[in-house]
């Protein structure tokens, strides 16, 4: 018996410790999410006494004592008109006409994002099966382009403006905020803020083809001061090639078929097809939450993202091994 | 036993008027309701079992992190086809299948209003998912999501034939849902036995007349979505093209504002099983009949009312969006008005532990789970978090499984005595009851966490990273476990039908009346048709009702295929109907559509016209009257058994409801289109119309022609009245002169545009409501033609003229929404 319950216990423990690094949306690391995640618990705890009363009444509508009776009898006995009036009508109604109250009020704090305290605008353009993210200032002129890793300053509230370069997808930071779609033809706006630094994942929550489970991004909260740094490096062109290798790397970039989809700003690759690389070096994932950026991946994703992430948009390469080797070696430096 | 009250030879004699002739081809001519219904529900079943294994193979691949069973595009396929399967193919279906067997046998009819119209229903059911799945054939299954959001599913993104298959598929698939709800409607209008008022039918039937009116008002919705959807997609129109002036919401509201009802739709049903059921298994009647009877009938009309609650993450305005949110509350309080009644019904009574007792009871507890997570989805902020996340699988599988699955499993151990005079096993079936509510909880409770823990839905694949990986290998054990649940269910059907104990009449001692036939009850369901006296006709005695109904006595009705007609409400008989033979026309037809979508699928025009013409002729072929309902003496005859006149004239027909409801399913896919229309016009980014309002000098003169054309059609109606066959005739060629008249000026009108339907978004919806209008006056003509060489032959008395009434109604209909159009195309942007 002791056996059975601590195996129980331990496996309780590693769910636990499993989930230990998932969101959890009843219990947010900012807003809009806090105010989403109380409104969702006034819920849930209602919900779970009304399933529990209806079960309990279940049960004892099925089990309560009766007295013996002629198994063939019919008959009308009891009132039920009381049960359905008071049970059915009077206390649901008082109970939704109560919740919708504080969904008027969660509403009126969650829609529309303070106007104090913001750190900007950027804009996240949908594709398949990446993110697009451009800096824009106050008044609406691009400072830069890049992908697939938002960083946002603790404490404050940052703007975004959604829309789509294909089909719907939908921008979901579990940890910071609800859903907001990016459908193509309009723009939508949503704001996050996180409490505390830490890196929260995003992902599309809009079926959006073949791809859609491998659309993440990572949203970095960190201080002030290192939100302003990321600012000024992401604003820089890429950093010129430093070796040989790096120089050769570059060539080689521009004249492959890399060239054709990708833009390393301060070079002569400007496509705009693919996601930005001008500071791929600076992001912690490639191919949008597919695989951690270390060299062996980059290197792995280069030669055959078809293999990793199959039906994405970005053919197999068949480059040389030096050209790969090379090309890898001036991708990583560029922070 | 009870039936030996009508003597043995007139059993016989009905027999042989009733019966079906024998063989594979006379089953295929066959039009009696409980074969379809039994048709039906074997067929609803196995695309059960299907989409059940695509769940299976979905589940198997999700088990862990990063498996590679199943390829990403092999996955997209699953999961779409998993939902067109168990919503589409399944849950409707499954529940017309026990509405078509049992509706006659509870009303008290012979058949349903429309026997053929029944056959076509069940032949284009089936045909349609044979169509939608042949597309695994060609490795191109649709693979959009069933719920298939533009632009994704635009040929840009979508090029293959996976998509057509869907939206054509659907659309096809409309036609069976909307002929048998009109069935339902007319049959429940005018086919009760006497007496059988409207205050007591069983709910079951409440819920079938509620979703069946819904249908005729949402099926529209979803047509008009599939049919702008494949415009698009095979002629490159743009409703949905945010390039040239399309919005990809739009097919996002047309498709809710169908799918949020149709959620309602294949539901109600079920628990009007539940509601007539579990009173059987407490031994006294429902509690609170009146209050579950209206909360059945303003759960559908609220339905109506909430489908934004599918898009609150759209970004659309605040305040229309408190509106749904509100309206998605309020539906939550006639549910609540039925949980209670069923409660106070256990509570009450004293519950006898049988099979279907268990799955009603676990029903409720079921119900419960899945209105509450409902709910929580209508709070706005808080459905940005669980819209599109594990947590709405876990609310949609509560709904759908809760308050589809058991219950139908249920109603199956309930009425699988009646359908074929076997009892099943009582104890694999408490087996077979205990494995599916385990099973089910242990399955999708969990996922609920995996929403909450931010698992996004439609994906097939995850990192581990992210914490999910436990909790699916849980769903999968426990999906698996339900399925067995299911296997148990599957094996018992096919012991019992082999060797069940033999059923008897009323084996749960019900008090409905399909429980007082024989079982399986003889193909002319009633030898007498009964007169109703209360809404429990087998507990009259023990219940003490005042009155007593007559269910082993009364007319015979002897004289071919015949039934009783009685008013809508009070269902007070008023004349004896011929009801139609057997016939091969309904699967002719259903062949014909199909080669007809196969045409539309493969573009190749030639078919898809050649079998429009075949489609027109087996319509024509349909509707020629039968040498022995032209040999009706002029006059009224009348049946010397009831002294009620034989056949029927007028709007209050049954013919006459058939075409009324056709006009108003119409009118709704016309009214669908103008919505559209104005939508789009609404969000327009440039000038609408691009070139400024269409020109008045062609459309309004001939405006006046169709009136006309309606004018005579009138004159030509009253003048069968008469019996003036020479004014029917003069009448109808003269609408049908005007009619061709105003096809060819509008002919001149569309070339005299400049430009082309694939121009803009403009230009596409001007041009989709314009030529389906003229469409209609065509399809109008041809009823008109057809009536003309029938007016020829004399078919038509003032005492029998039903099918020019009908045609000139349509013609009417067809007039009147071109009116619509003029007001909407040409008028209104003059003063936008």
């Amino acid at each position: 018996m002791i056996t059975r319950r601590t195996r129980i216990a331990a496996l309780a423990v590693t769910i636990l410790a499993a989930c230990r690094r998932a969101s959890f949306v009843l219990s947010s690391s900012g807003e809009p999410g806090r105010d989403e995640a109380g409104l969702g618990r006034l819920f849930t705890i209602v919900g779970m006494v009304v399933v529990i009363i209806v079960a309990a009444l279940l049960l004892t509508a099925i089990f309560r004592r009766r007295p013996p009776a002629d198994p063939n009898a019919i008959d009308r006995r009891g009132r039920g008109t009381l049960w359905i009036l008071t049970g059915g009508v009077v206390v649901p109604a008082v109970i939704l006409v109560t919740l919708f109250f504080f969904v008027l009020i969660t509403l009126s704090t969650t829609a529309q994002p303070p106007y104090s305290n913001v750190a900007g605008t950027f804009e996240i353009v949908g594709h398949r099966w990446w993110w697009e993210i451009r800096r824009v200032d106050d008044t609406g002129r691009p400072q830069f382009v890049t992908a697939n890793e938002l960083h946002i300053p603790v404490g404050r509230t940052v703007r975004l403006h959604l829309s789509s370069a294909d089909v719907i997808h939908s921008f979901w930071v579990p940890d910071l905020a609800g859903k907001t779609d990016l459908i193509p033809g309009q723009i939508n706006t949503a704001w996050i803020e996180a409490e505390k630094p830490g890196v929260y994942a995003v992902h599309c929550a809009e079926y959006c083809g073949m791809q859609h489970a491998n659309m993440s991004m990572s949203v970095v909260a960190e201080s002030d001061a290192e939100f302003q740094q990321w600012l000024a490096s992401q604003t820089a062109d890429a950093k010129p090639p430093q070796t040989d290798d790096e120089q050769r790397g570059l060539d080689a970039f521009v004249g492959s078929p890399c060239a054709s989809c990708h833009q390393i700003r301060g070079t002569p690759a400007a496509a705009i097809v693919g996601p930005d690389l001008t500071h791929l070096a600076a992001r912690r994932m490639i191919g949008a939450g597919a695989l951690p950026n270390t060299v062996g991946n980059l290197s792995g994703w280069i030669s055959n993202s078809q293999t990793i992430k199959p039906g994405n948009v970005m053919p197999a390469m068949y480059l040389k091994p030096t050209d790969l080797h090379a090309i890898v070696e001036y991708l990583g430096g560029l922070k | 036993m009870a039936t030996n009250a009508v003597a043995v030879p007139v059993q016989e004699q009905l027999t042989e008027i009733w019966e079906t002739p024998p063989g594979v081809l006379g089953r295929l001519s066959s039009v009696d309701h409980k074969l379809i219904g039994k048709r039906y529900l074997v067929t609803a079943f196995a695309f059960l079992i299907a989409g059940g294994i695509e769940a299976a193979m979905m589940r198997m691949q999700l088990a862990r992190p990063g498996q590679t069973l199943v390829t990403p595009e092999q996955y997209n396929q699953l999961f779409t086809m998993h939902g067109v399967s168990m919503i589409f193919l399944y849950a409707l279906p499954v529940l017309s299948g026990f509405s078509n067997y049992l509706w006659p046998l509870m009303l008290g009819a012979r058949d349903m209003a429309y026997p053929r119209v029944n056959a076509l229903s069940y032949w284009v059911f089936v045909l349609a998912g044979l169509f939608i799945y042949s597309s695994f054939l060609v490795g191109q299954a649709p693979d959009g999501g069933w719920f298939a959001y533009t632009p994704l599913t635009s040929h840009d993104y979508s090029p293959g034939l996976n998509i057509d298959f869907y939206a054509l598929g659907l659309i096809f698939l409309g036609i069976s849902t909307t002929v048998g709800a009109i069935n339902f409607i007319a049959t429940l209008a005018k086919l009760r036995a006497p007496g059988m008022s409207i205050n007591r039918l069983p709910i079951f039937v409440w819920g079938t007349i509620t979703v069946s009116v819904s249908i005729v008002f949402a099926i529209p919705a979803l047509t008009v979505d599939l049919i702008f959807l494949y415009f698009d997609r095979a002629f490159g129109l743009h409703f949905f093209d945010p390039g040239a002036g399309g919005q990809p919401l739009l097919w996002q509201h047309l498709f809710w504002i169908f799918g949020h009802p149709w959620v309602y739709i294949i539901v109600l049903p079920a628990m009007g099983m539940v509601s007539d059921i579990l009173p059987v298994f407490c031994r006294r009647p429902l509690v609170g009949y009146t209050y579950v009877a209206l909360a059945t009938v303003s759960t559908g009309i609220i339905g109506f009312g909430v489908w934004v609650h599918h898009m609150f993450a759209t970004g659309l305005p605040l305040r229309s969006m408190s509106f749904f949110a509100g309206a998605s509350l309020v539906i939550a309080i006639p549910s609540g008005v039925a949980v209670f009644a069923w409660l106070a019904t256990i509570f009450y009574g004293r519950p006898w532990f049988k099979t279907p007792f268990l799955f009603m009871a676990g029903f409720v507890f079921l119900f419960v789970v899945g209105g509450v997570s409902g709910v929580m989805t209508a709070a706005i902020p808080f459905d940005w978090q669980l819209t599109d996340s594990y947590f709405v699988v876990a609310h949609l599988h509560y709904v759908l499984i809760g308050i589809n699955v058991f219950p139908v499993i249920g109603a199956l151990y309930f009425w699988f005595p009646k359908i074929t005079g076997r009892m099943m096993s009582e104890q694999l079936g408490k087996w077979s009851f205990w494995v599916m509510f385990v099973g089910f909880n242990l399955g999708f409770f969990p996922m609920h966490v995996l929403g909450l823990l931010g698992m996004p839905r439609r994906i097939y694949t995850y990192q581990a990273d992210f914490g999910w990986g436990p909790l699916n290998l849980l769903v999968t054990i426990g999906a698996l476990v339900f399925a067995t649940g299911i296997l148990l269910v599957l094996i018992n059907v096919i012991v019992s039908y082999v060797g069940g104990a033999p059923a008897g009449d009323n084996p749960w001692d019900a008090p409905t009346l399909e429980w007082s036939t024989t079982s399986p009850p003889p193909v002319y369901n009633f030898a007498a048709i009964p007169t109703i006296r209360s809404r429990h006709p087998l507990w009259e005695d023990r219940l003490g009702e005042t009155g007593r109904s007559e269910i082993y006595g009364g007319p015979l009705l002897l004289d071919g295929r015949e039934t009783l007609a009685t008013s809508p409400l009070d269902a007070r008989a008023r004349a004896v109907l011929r009801m139609p033979t057997d016939s091969y026309w309904p699967v002719t037809l259903a062949v014909s559509l199909t080669v007809f979508f196969y045409g539309a699928l493969l573009q190749w025009w030639w078919l898809a016209a050649a079998a429009g013409v075949a489609t027109a002729f087996c319509c024509a072929a349909w509707l020629w009257p039968s040498e022995d309902a032209r040999q009706l003496p002029p006059g009224a005859v009348t049946n010397a058994e009831t002294d009620l006149p034989v056949g029927q004239t007028g709007q209050t027909s049954v013919g006459g409801w058939g075409m009324s409801l056709l006009v108003l399913n119409e009118a709704t896919f016309f009214a669908y289109l103008l919505f559209s229309y104005f939508y789009l016009s609404s969000l327009a980014q440039h000038a609408w119309p691009p070139e400024g309002p269409p020109a008045l000098k062609l459309v309004l003169p001939n405006t006046l022609v169709l009136i006309a054309s309606s004018v005579t059609a009138w004159w030509a109606s009253r003048g069968i009245e008469a019996d003036n066959r020479n004014r029917l005739r003069i009448g109808l060629i003269s609408s049908i002169v005007l009619g061709a008249v105003f096809l060819t000026i509008q002919g001149f009108e569309f070339t005299s545009k400049d430009f082309r339907p694939n121009a803009s978004a403009y230009s596409s919806s001007f041009f989709t409501i314009t030529g389906f209008h003229a469409a209609h006056v065509l399809i109008g003509l041809l009823m008109l033609a057809v009536i003309l060489i029938r007016a020829f032959r004399g078919h038509f008395r003032s005492s029998n003229h039903l099918a020019v009434t009908n045609a000139v109604l349509y013609w009417h209909f067809v007039d009147v929404v071109w009116l619509a159009v003029l007001f909407s195309l040409y008028i209104a942007p003059r003063f936008g």
